[in-house]
């Protein structure tokens, strides 16, 4: 039997993963305290969503099984104590991840760009559907969204569209772990949906923030996407003189 | 940032040679008995539980001659963070359940006996947690886990899992959570060297925390990546070739004394779940 190289590399690639993703998880460097009845913001899914974009779906998987049972155990409030809100949303992150950068990852700027113009209407259409119950509230999702379609337009402008791509992938990992678990915490009980929607943009939004810069910042470096204003001059010259 | 020079000296996952009950069990039968002293943990959310459970690990501690204080420095860097959790939970936590009677109540700060028990309790959890798992992983050598777990998981195999690689997966993620937390201190040290701000940027300041953040984060996964390359490698080099038709120098076999820990050990869950479940506080 010849052996599998890739195989091999998604095992060993997926432990490692998951030795960070305890590491984050244990020491709490990647539980960020906050305030509100979910108690954490969280970095700790950030390895779910890196294996699942570099190593595919099962890697994806694995890993985010492996945050969902570290989340379990170390819980502290009572929503995570329950399996169904802490273990089970957290398979779908890198698998999440994995799918949206298998479907961007070759798109070009036009198709980002649609898909971002659709995004925005149905984040209005959204925020009017609030805006019916609690009208600040309304109010403030229409604002956000707008800002960030007007901010997402001028970066597709300038930037590599497979970089856009990554950090698109994983803010819907981000997103899906967010909405997922809040949604299992409203099934469940444990939080009223108003509540849950209000915890959804304190963390969701700064959790979807932060993954982006940070899986952007590590698969453009594993994967030798140059970008065209980061990295140090120094970097560059010494790239330009390596070919 | 300069905090994380200690997770130098974090020995869970380590293995400490030795000749205890502990090292000489069959890895099988540690393996379970983690499992379900998780389960326990997780269950035991009364103060008497809780306490009984740290004074059965501090006996099996004892027993297997670890330490139990250096298992807890491996806590050291988050210390911090988990004083202000906490202080945070006891806080804001309210009144709870109606039966718990209020201590404190000064505007939006409400301390009710609840919260203090769900501090106190889940401090204890954490500690119960780490001394649990310093038991398998320091007298359990990596080899003995991962044989342990395939063979744990091998009646997954037979429905199409595949319980090998889970069981490689479960195991290097061990083995590697050690030298990982050393890398961790050896990255922030080097971006402290090279001026990284190690203040933090104020809680909304997105941004600039989360590049921060990056600074550290980056290095680790870079570094991680390049020593999983190594090891497929060197796997390779060593005709590993997954699960399929594998065999083993060493079958081990259970023996009496495999049998009379794990009884031993579903008597004193059953204890602690009956405490848990009793009227005692």
């Amino acid at each position: 039997m010849v052996p599998n190289q890739r195989g091999v590399q998604r095992v060993v690639t997926a432990g490692l993963l998951l030795a960070i993703t305890l590491l984050l998880t244990f020491t709490r460097i990647g539980m960020i305290p906050v305030p509100t009845p979910a108690g954490n913001a969280t970095i700790s899914h950030i390895p779910a969503i890196i294996g699942g974009i570099l190593e595919g779906p099962l890697v994806g998987l694995i890993v985010g099984m492996g945050f969902g049972f570290a989340s379990y155990a170390t819980a502290t409030t009572p929503m995570f104590k329950d399996p169904l809100v802490a273990v089970l949303p957290r398979l779908f992150i890198g698998v999440a991840s994995y799918y949206m950068i298998a479907l961007l990852y070759k798109a070009n700027r036009k198709t980002l760009q649609t898909l971002a113009g659709v995004l925005w209407a149905l984040l209005l259409v959204f925020s009017w559907q609030i805006g019916g119950q609690t009208l600040w509230l309304g109010i403030l999702v229409a604002l956000v969204s707008t800002a960030a379609a007007i901010a997402a337009f001028i970066w597709l402008q300038k930037e590599d569209t497979r970089i856009v791509a990554l950090a698109i992938a994983s803010v819907v990992g981000s997103f899906t772990n967010t909405v997922l678990v809040l949604g299992m915490a409203v099934f469940r009980a444990y939080l009223t949906a108003e509540v849950a929607l209000a915890v959804g943009l304190v963390h969701g939004v700064p959790e979807a923030i932060i993954s982006a810069i940070i899986t952007v910042a590590v698969v453009a470096t594993l994967r030798q996407i140059n970008r065209k204003k980061a990295g140090s001059k120094l970097v560059r010259e010494n790239s330009s003189t390596n070919q | 940032m300069a905090s994380f020079a200690s997770l130098r000296n974090i020995s869970i996952g380590q293995y400490h040679p030795g000749d205890t009950v502990f090292h000489l069990l069959d890895a099988r039968v540690k393996l379970s008995a983690f499992i379900l002293a998780l389960v326990v943990i997780v269950i035991a959310s009364s103060y008497s539980a809780n306490i009984l459970l740290l004074v059965l690990f501090l006996a099996a501690m004892y027993a297997a001659r670890l330490s139990p204080r250096e298992t807890l420095a491996s806590l050291g860097p988050a210390l911090p963070l988990i004083a202000m959790f906490a202080l945070l939970q006891l806080l804001f936590y309210g009144q709870g359940p109606a039966e718990s009677r209020i201590v404190l109540d000064w505007g939006p700060v409400i301390i009710s006996t609840a919260g203090i028990q769900l501090v106190v309790v889940s401090v204890m959890r954490l500690f119960s947690l780490l001394f649990a798992t310093a038991l398998l992983t320091n007298t359990t050598t990596v080899s003995a886990l991962t044989q342990g777990m395939e063979q744990l998981l091998s009646p997954l195999s037979r429905i199409g899992l595949p319980g090998h690689e889970l069981a490689m997966v479960g195991a290097i993620a061990l083995r590697f959570l050690p030298i990982l937390g050393e890398q961790m201190a050896v990255i922030s040290q080097a971006q402290m060297l090279r001026g990284v701000d190690e203040e933090s940027g104020g809680r909304w300041r997105i941004v600039q925390n989360a590049r921060r953040l990056a600074t550290l984060i980056v290095p680790l996964f870079v570094d991680a990546y390049r020593r999983s390359g190594e090891m497929t490698e060197a796997m390779l080099t060593r005709c590993y070739r997954g699960g399929r038709g594998r065999t083993h120098l060493y079958e081990p076999k259970l023996s009496s004394r495999d049998l009379t820990s794990s009884l031993v050990c579903l008597a004193f869950s059953g204890i602690v779940i009956w405490i848990a479940y009793s009227p005692l506080p």
